[in-house]
């Protein structure tokens, strides 16, 4: 076990590192077991999801997935690059606009909200495999006058086109959330928005679709069937508020959507 | 590289040592062996590395982790930091805890720390002279150009002072004699140094330009070393957003109050003076001149 000084470890290679600067952002986020950094290279700012397990390697494999999937035709691709390295590291550019907190709220966001949907019924019915982001938020949007980009694709899966609309509505069921600060009260502006907000996404949807009916109930009962395709290291109940939501609030949400 | 992947292993504790970023080739050494998950998480990105532990009892644990986690590529060395003087052997040099380890150090021997004692008014003028022979052998064993990695616990300081302290004065009296007497100067000249040095914002990484280092980066760490949930570089404070991070409690409904307030503060104070309300700890990162 203990060797002597003299058989140290010997040199192999002269060193040509230079060390760069590097803030973190996260670590081990809902036991993802990944840490966010966000990096400074000479003019150029990136940021960079490191694993530090077998587990995390998992995720961000997955994760590049995801972006292969929804940045497929875009140039942007090029510039995400996965290295696997024992623990896996993925880098992704700084995209430029506007970001959201992650307790974003309906109101003053309802502009933008209403772009996201148009958004996803473009990008989301065009593509010819349907997949899941699985924690679509507003907090994961970067937007500007042109563009939209989306990031934190740790929970893609592919899934069925049946399943259209589940984003959409786990991202409003978060809005709700903070809009009510966790009561599941909302005004009646709200509420009409929400109403208006399904009617949107609802439109020109197949009627073989397995959320729509019943959004909110059925987008949890999605969640609770396909579990293990989200790739969560913790309890769910933990990581998506939608999942640990009572019977009686999602119906009371889905009958305002649905009436 | 080559150990084979341990699949229940979580090294996040290890995440500032992202920011040193590992070449495949590196051989590395880790002064001290404080953090386990640290000396685990450089095996698997490094070539090669050493440790070099003073503690037997410290060794032991090591050795079956390493043995639990099936890392091969490894060489554990029971000895002081003194005890072994190495010519530019490392690409990278990671130091746990560092002034706790200093502290140990100066219990067996006070002399490994300072190799030349300089009057306080003299300091600014001292760096090229002031030596800390710790410092010194971490900068003999790095190849030119290699990394150092530094981290240490801010709300230590303290408490590291009054044991360095406590030290010096029991040093003073045990070898009591009338010549001593005289040369009271000369023990308040030591911690006035020490504090100097090492508890002062810059001491430290004056220090480190005296002893040789160039690059020196240093980071503020929350809500401590031993498992940074946040570590923002000191000189991007302007671009940081900050965002005070603490340990996830599920205590009683009243210290999740505090806490929400301590947090809502912490940010006041960052937002508007860029100071830090929490007490952080730091990581310091510096190379070796080519």
């Amino acid at each position: 076990m203990a060797s002597p000084p003299h058989l140290l470890l010997q040199p192999e290679k002269p060193h040509d590192i230079t060390i760069m600067l590097c803030e973190l952002i996260t670590n081990n986020t809902h036991n993802n077991n990944i840490a966010l950094y966000k990096c400074y290279n000479a003019n150029k700012v990136f940021y960079r999801k490191t694993a530090f397990s077998q587990w995390g390697n998992k995720v961000i494999e997955n994760e590049k997935k995801g972006y292969d999937w929804f940045y497929k035709d875009s140039e942007t691709l090029t510039e995400i690059r996965l290295k696997k390295k024992y623990f896996y590291e993925l880098d992704i550019p700084e995209f430029r606009g506007r970001r959201f907190s992650s307790e974003s709220i309906i109101s003053g966001n309802e502009e933008t909200i209403e772009r996201v949907i148009d958004f996803y019924k473009d990008q989301w019915s065009t593509n010819d495999v349907f997949a899941i982001h699985g924690d679509l938020a507003l907090c994961n949007f970067v937007i500007d006058k042109n563009n939209i980009k989306l990031v934190d694709w740790e929970h893609f899966h592919y899934s069925g086109k049946e399943y259209f609309g589940y984003d959409i509505i786990n991202m409003l069921f978060i809005l709700i959330y903070h809009e009510s600060k966790r009561t599941f009260s909302l005004n009646k502006r709200n509420r009409d928005f929400l109403k208006k907000c399904y009617i949107q996404l609802a439109e020109g949807v197949a009627n073989s679709n397995k959320i729509l009916e019943k959004p909110f109930q059925n987008a949890k009962d999605y969640l609770l069937t396909f579990k293990d395709k989200f790739l969560v290291n913790t309890n769910i109940y933990d990581k998506f508020v939608l999942s640990g939501s009572p019977l009686s609030v999602l119906e009371h949400f889905d009958s305002i959507v649905t009436k | 590289m080559s150990a084979p992947q341990n699949r229940y292993s979580n090294l996040s504790s290890a995440v500032g040592l992202g920011l040193i970023g590992f070449n495949e080739n590196d051989v590395v050494v880790d002064y001290g062996c404080m953090f386990y998950d640290s000396f685990v998480y450089a095996s698997r990105l490094c070539n090669k590395i050493a440790g070099i532990v003073p503690s037997s009892e410290r060794l032991r644990i090591l050795h079956e982790r390493l043995m639990e986690e099936d890392v091969k590529n490894y060489d554990l060395v029971n000895a002081n930091y003194n005890e072994h003087c190495l010519k530019e052997e490392y690409d990278c040099v990671i130091v746990n805890s560092f002034i706790e380890q200093i502290l140990i150090e100066l219990r067996c021997d006070k002399s490994i720390f300072y190799e030349k004692k300089i009057s306080p008014e003299k300091k600014d003028n001292s760096q090229g002279k002031t030596k800390v022979q710790f410092l010194k052998t971490v900068y003999n064993g790095l190849k030119p150009g290699g990394k150092l990695y530094l981290s240490y616990a801010n709300k230590m300081r303290v408490n590291i002072f009054l044991g360095f302290a406590k030290l010096e004065i029991e040093y003073y009296f045990a070898s009591f004699s009338l010549k001593n007497a005289l040369s009271i100067i000369s023990l308040l000249n030591a911690i006035y140094l020490f504090s100097y040095y090492l508890l002062s914002q810059k001491g430290l990484e004056k220090l480190l330009k005296a002893n040789g280092f160039v690059d020196i980066e240093k980071y503020a760490v929350f809500p401590d070393h031993k498992y940074p949930l946040k570590i923002i570089p000191m000189s991007k404070l302007d671009e940081c957003s900050f965002e005070p991070v603490q340990y996830i409690s599920r205590e009683g409904s009243l210290s999740r109050i505090s806490a929400g307030v301590k947090r809502r503060v912490d940010r006041l104070i960052f937002k508007n003076f860029k100071l830090f309300g929490l007490s952080p700890s730091f990581i310091i990162t510096a190379r070796k001149a080519s």
